[in-house]
């Protein structure tokens, strides 16, 4: 969930899109050390289970997190009904295959790379690696974040056209001089696989 | 999460995405909304429950085809563990 912070501003240009605002709030410091990796990662977690715990202490830690901001906001008409449309599944969820390389838990900016997932795997072929939120539940039932079971019966009801052959996931948490790359490099990279599937309309779930 | 929901829509792929941190979607300005007040790790809801995760989806799927402005935010009424779904 922890997506888009950024310790840094103005760096980072979006053509079209407007001017980037800058929000100068104390950073929310989230991160173990690299020295203390193993600590920070213990530390983490704890915290990440608090917040679930108690979820007014997340929604105040998340009012202190320094994000990027915009005034303008692309959009893109829908051009058919989703009955026909082909869906592609995007989360932040910190999803990936068991057989695939976990993400990078031991960087405090965080993993900006992506794994493709399959859409028609099967749930316990699935895994979560994230430090920053507790998954606990959805280690249980991945659809919480991820919800890869109720769309393919959306499918089945008809509901949604079909879907495209590649889901993605990312982790959240994705800091400081990450951020570039997420955007330039690896979103950029999903987009071109999208188009290569023709799919028309994507859903982004968060952890 | 927002971010990347941007850029895909600025390519000409119509996006929408569940949030569970409003401030961030406030800021981040993502296409196409819908927020729940709910735990982190939990965006379409409680392990198991089939018909909170459709409501969920039910609600995004209809923002996605009726928004005809960008950068909605439409607050789900939905309560954590206080709501009963069909």
């Amino acid at each position: 969930m922890f997506s888009y912070l950024l310790d840094t501003h103005g760096s980072i240009k979006f053509p079209n899109q407007g001017k980037i605002r800058e929000n100068n709030k104390n950073n929310f410091n989230f991160r173990g050390t690299a020295a203390m990796a193993g600590v920070g990662r213990l530390k983490n977690r704890l915290i990440a289970a608090l917040f679930t715990r108690f979820p007014s202490l997340g929604t105040k830690a998340a009012q202190k997190v320094e994000t990027m901001a915009f005034d303008a906001t692309p959009f893109t008409r829908m051009s058919k009904p989703l009955s026909e449309a082909n869906l592609a599944l995007i989360t932040t969820a910190g999803v990936h295959l068991r057989q695939d390389t976990p993400f990078d838990m031991s960087d405090p900016d965080g993993d900006p790379t992506f794994r493709v997932i399959n859409s028609g795997a099967r749930v316990d072929e699935l895994m979560i690696t994230h430090d920053y939120y507790d998954h606990t539940d959805a280690d249980r039932d991945i659809n919480i974040v991820f919800p890869i079971e109720r769309l393919r019966e959306l499918v089945s009801g008809k509901r949604i056209g079909r879907l495209a052959p590649r889901f993605y996931g990312f982790m959240g948490h994705i800091q400081g001089r990450h951020i570039k790359s997420l955007v330039d490099t690896y979103a950029a990279r999903v987009v071109a696989m999208l188009k290569e599937d023709g799919v028309d309309v994507a859903l982004f779930t968060p952890g | 999460m927002g971010l990347i929901q941007r850029v895909v829509e600025e390519h000409g792929i119509a996006t929408i995405g569940v949030s569970i941190v409003r401030k961030f979607s406030e800021e981040v300005r993502p296409p196409r909304t819908v927020f729940v007040k709910w735990p982190y790790g939990h965006p379409l809801g409680e392990p198991g429950h089939v018909n909170q995760h459709r409501a969920v989806l039910e609600n995004a799927f209809d923002l996605l085809e009726t928004a005809s402005e960008p950068g909605i935010i439409r607050d789900l009424p939905y309560k954590w563990k206080r709501e009963t779904y069909g």
